[in-house]
């Protein structure tokens, strides 16, 4: 028999026993649930070595003769330190080492991250005509656009002042902003959650379009004249 | 016990049986897919972000199509992976994936790649080729705008870098015209922005999700990123501007239907709610 069709059939099988848990906790969508993490570890390791390792460590090491690539591995292997109370000052040195590294990534990444945010957050608030390569800009685009994303930007902002109490006339004004801030924070919640139900259900999609195209419809000739 | 009746019809309309649930909502998928009632799909501004950031690729440069997904979210990126292929080819942009994780991504978008060049004739390694998947995230892309061959060395299938045609003369940041991050995990595109859009200024679009792509639209808006197509709504945009529609147009149809019947289940249970409070309060 062809190997596709087998594969073809594990993945028909597998997917119904996942699905098995939308009935209730079960064995069977529990042994398809072990089967998928132990193949994904698999995959990892294997992959890993095949695309990473081999050309990158192996190859150069070994072939080439660029032996101080052993110490790679050593340096990596002292994070097992951890687990002896005499030796953990060395697992200590490895740690510091990516802690060290990981904090100047994160410090390097933050500004050309978020720094454009902040200046494409100051918004023209009335229309202009085109200079230049600036596009002319009307007051249905300003309203539309640009008001509404200061109103936003401000109230919602205005909702994380936790320190000053909504008391006196300021901090009344200020409740109402962060009230209204809030109900922005919840339309954006509903907007994300709305999105997360067409995700889960686009995956389900895809799983009954691959039980009816690609395994049934391959028996059944009704489903591949539907185009299945 | 008469009182008693209607009082239970209200409170079940509000608490229909989970399975009862599934089954509906099984149905009108299986029903949408065999009977379709095709929907109009116009392409966002977001997506066409994405279409003209691919064609205004200079010649001679190289778009990188990042596939960071695996089989778990397939049924949106995987199209719109496939959909981006079709506008590289049709636009002869040369385009080489790149996977940073999770590993599966790098031969899921290689079999997708294979069988959309076959459509197009063209050729791994002279139109298309798969640096495979390459673990250190951060470190690859820094490495990768300074020294893209010696941050490589091999290709997907195992062969040097440098024995690719198209990938003659391709030495960093410079020959990239531009980006596309393809994913479903977060925290991904940060990198590509941070460490390359960022300080180098390569042009960066994405492909997500409809579950995080709410959170990437700040960046569209500060034109971090030329665009973003957003789930398989997104992928079924992008057919209809390659004019190649495929599985997402297909898995849109049957979205919408399934959304209608979401909306029908949440006014059934409110109604069962405004009903037995009414009741309540005679």
């Amino acid at each position: 028999m062809n190997p596709e069709v087998w594969i073809i059939w594990a993945a028909a099988i597998a997917t119904l026993g996942v699905y098995g848990i939308l009935y209730r906790e079960n064995p069977v969508s529990r042994l398809f649930e072990h089967i998928f993490v132990g193949l994904s570890a698999g995959y990892f390791l294997a992959i890993t070595w095949t695309q990473n390792l081999e050309a990158k460590w192996w190859t150069p090491m070994v072939s080439e003769r660029h032996w101080t690539w052993i110490f790679a591995p050593i340096i990596g292997l002292l994070f097992y330190f951890i687990y002896s109370r005499r030796f953990l000052w060395m697992a200590r040195l490895v740690m510091g080492l990516f802690f060290g590294v990981a904090a100047g990534q994160f410090f390097r990444e933050f500004f050309p991250l978020y720094w454009p945010q902040v200046y494409a957050s100051l918004k023209p608030l009335r229309a202009h005509p085109k200079v230049g390569e600036v596009t002319a800009l009307g007051w249905g685009d300003v309203i539309l656009h640009n008001w509404v994303f200061v109103v936003i930007l401000l109230t919602v902002m205005s909702y994380f002042i936790f320190s000053v109490p909504h008391e006196g006339k300021a901090g009344r004004a200020l409740g109402k902003s962060a009230l209204m801030g809030r109900w922005f924070l919840m339309i954006a919640f509903g907007a994300m959650f709305g999105n997360t139900v067409m995700a889960r259900i686009s995956l389900f999609i895809g799983r009954v379009q691959f039980l009816l195209q690609d395994w049934l419809g391959h028996y059944v000739h009704w489903l591949a004249q539907r185009g299945m | 016990m008469e009182a008693a009746a209607p009082q239970g019809f209200r409170q079940r309309l509000q608490q229909l049986p989970r399975g009862f649930i599934y089954l509906l909502m099984a149905l009108v998928v299986v029903w949408q897919l065999l009977f379709p009632l095709p929907m109009p799909i116009s392409p966002s501004a977001t997506t066409k972000g994405v279409y003209d950031a691919i064609n205004k690729v200079p010649p001679g440069k190289l778009i990188v199509i990042s596939a960071d997904w695996d089989a778990s979210t397939e049924a949106e990126t995987g199209p719109q992976m496939t959909a981006i292929m079709h506008a590289c080819f049709r636009a002869k942009k040369p385009f080489a994936l790149l996977t940073l994780s999770p590993p599966a991504g790098a031969k899921l978008a290689n079999d997708r790649a294979v069988a959309v060049a076959e459509q197009y004739g063209a050729k791994y390694g002279v139109n298309w080729c798969n640096w495979g998947y390459k673990y250190g995230y951060e470190n690859i892309v820094m490495s990768l705008a300074k020294n893209i061959p010696a941050t490589l060395k091999s290709d997907f299938h195992g062969d040097p870098i440098s024995a690719l045609p198209m990938m003659t003369g391709v030495k960093d940041y410079r020959d990239l015209g531009l980006v596309i991050e393809v994913t479903g995990l977060a925290n991904v595109t940060e990198i590509w922005l941070g460490f390359l859009r960022g300080p180098f200024g390569t042009p960066l679009a994405a492909g997500y999700t409809a579950v995080m792509a709410p959170g990437y639209y700040p960046f569209v808006d500060s034109h971090q990123m030329a665009g973003m197509l957003v789930g398989a709504k997104g992928a079924a945009e992008m057919e209809a501007l390659v004019e190649h529609p495929g599985d997402a147009t297909r898995i849109m149809n049957v979205q919408s239907w399934a959304h209608l019947l979401i909306i029908a289940l949440i006014v059934v249970g409110n109604l069962g709610y405004l009903l037995a409070r009414g009741g309540g309060r005679r």
